[in-house]
């Protein structure tokens, strides 16, 4: 393939691949900066496979030392995940607490320390309890409160305000 | 790279921009019902086009199969995948009363840029507030109601219709919320709503015209809500369903809601289209068929604090 041919389909793929809009889903769309997400290496504290959406909290450590304590829901309800083979033993095993995995993460409309869950990954780095291989984030691991909404409208902040 | 490459290329940004804006909006709401009539099935084999038993769903790449575009709402974004009915008709004063006391938290959010840019829609799709300052009645684990149960698509939007073996009733089981209702085949008419208590599900009677199946529902519980969007109904409210199977893996409803307590002219749907979903695909660990998901209250309540919490209610 020519070089100028690799360009144009190159270009066209990249802005096809820019990240979908997320479907709502028990009204998270709303609640959550879905449009906005950043991802974080996290430690698991406590992980509930229950309807409409699983609960998991998480810690997870700022580059000073400090260890923030989250809570969170998963976009994904547990009809959906147990027919993607991620049925409550296999979810549950692998999200037992203390598991370390990379989230991406929106954090809630009105700030805190609270969040939906888009994608885990294992540290293998694969997609696990969920099957959104194609959420995309900006990483700020370590920064303090991640990704904080701001202004009248809370949308969207700047890592660490 | 040469100077046409790059023409090319940067004649196809704003090209390309366009088809994700189209994915990502889903198609166009231009109020026909019919868009979506094309069956996209190229199975040719025989079947009895009055025969619905079986698994049904709204999103067949859920279970391992091709994708369906006529099973989507051809409706607004967000997706309304918690009950869509369609573009209504104006309210009545007493419509537009109940109308304005029901918070939906879907749809486009109140004030929002979107909400305010499409006004090709109904308000009743632009006026979402967080859900921990609504009062959609699923968040308390109520009853969805007919309508919302038959247009509701999200997750895997999964239903069973089961003719019973006398064929005097069709069963039709609802995944979410794990409801159901009885479509009766016997001759009996639809009651007089005075004399009987209001459901949630209404009562059903039907009637084959050629291969379509005409039911006809009325007697509803007026707590529920027509749709994600917060539309009342009324309990005198009549609602008639045209269910056909057009092609061997395909179902289709259209819904008219006839209430002239609360809409000023019957409300025509959108086509509402599922995929045949063979057993063995509809399993989890083996054991296949629809799941119990019900909405348990303890659940929704531990949930609820989540949403509260992300929203910053006290």
């Amino acid at each position: 393939m020519k070089k100028a041919h690799r360009t144009v389909l190159t270009t066209v793929a990249a802005l096809l691949l820019v990240t979908p809009v997320v479907a709502a889903h028990h009204g998270s769309a709303i609640s959550y900066d879905t449009t906005h997400l950043w991802s974080t290496w996290a430690t698991v504290t406590s992980f509930s496979y229950q309807n409409p959406h699983p609960t998991m909290m998480f810690d997870r450590t700022t580059k000073d030392g400090t260890v923030e304590h989250w809570v969170s829901e998963l976009l994904t309800n547990p009809s959906v995940l147990a027919r993607a083979g991620w049925t409550r033993g296999k979810s549950v095993d692998a999200l037992k607490a203390g598991t370390r995995v990379k989230l991406y993460v929106g954090t809630s409309r009105a700030g805190g320390h609270s969040g939906i869950v888009m994608k885990i990954e294992n540290e293998q780095g694969e997609n696990i309890v969920g099957d959104r291989s194609d959420v995309k984030a900006v990483d700020l691991d370590g920064v303090p409160n991640g990704l904080q909404p701001t202004g009248e409208k809370k949308l969207p902040g700047q890592p660490g305000a | 790279m040469t100077k046409i490459a790059k023409t090319v290329a940067l004649a196809l940004v704003p090209m390309a921009m366009l088809v994700q804006r189209a994915i990502a909006q889903g198609p166009p709401n231009r109020g026909n019902p019919q868009a979506a009539s094309v069956s996209s099935d190229t199975d040719t084999r025989a079947y009895n086009k009055r025969d619905f038993n079986g698994l049904w769903a709204r999103n067949p790449q859920a279970y391992g199969l091709p994708r369906c575009p006529e099973c989507a709402d051809p409706g607004p974004w967000p997706p309304a995948s918690y009950g869509f009915l369609g573009t209504p008709p104006p309210r009545t004063p007493e419509g537009q009363k109940r109308f304005d006391m029901n918070k939906p938290g879907r749809g486009f959010e109140l004030g929002s840029e979107e909400a305010n840019r499409r006004t090709d829609l109904d308000i009743g799709m632009r006026r979402a507030v967080l859900p921990a300052f609504g009062n959609d009645p699923e968040a308390r684990c109520e009853p969805l109601g007919l309508a919302r149960l038959i247009t509701f698509s999200g997750g895997g939007a999964t239903m069973e219709m089961i003719h019973s073996q006398a064929n005097d009733r069709i069963l039709q089981r609802f995944e979410w919320t794990w409801d159901n209702r009885e479509i009766w085949l016997d001759g009996r008419r639809i009651p007089n709503v005075d004399d009987y208590l209001p459901r949630y599900n209404g009562y059903s009677t039907a009637r084959w015209e050629g291969d379509t199946l005409v039911v006809t529902s009325t007697g509803f519980d007026d707590r529920q809500w027509l749709d994600q969007y917060g539309y009342p109904i009324s309990e005198k409210a009549v609602l008639e369903e045209r269910w056909e199977r057009p092609s061997p893996n395909r179902l289709r409803v259209q819904l008219t809601l006839t209430d002239p307590a609360t809409y000023a002219a019957p409300w025509k749907s959108s086509l509402k289209v599922w995929t045949l979903i063979p057993k063995d695909k509809m399993a989890v660990g083996g054991w296949s068929g629809i799941l119990e998901d019900r909405c348990v209250p303890s659940d929704e309540q531990k949930f609820n604090e989540f949403r509260d919490h992300a929203a910053g209610k006290k």
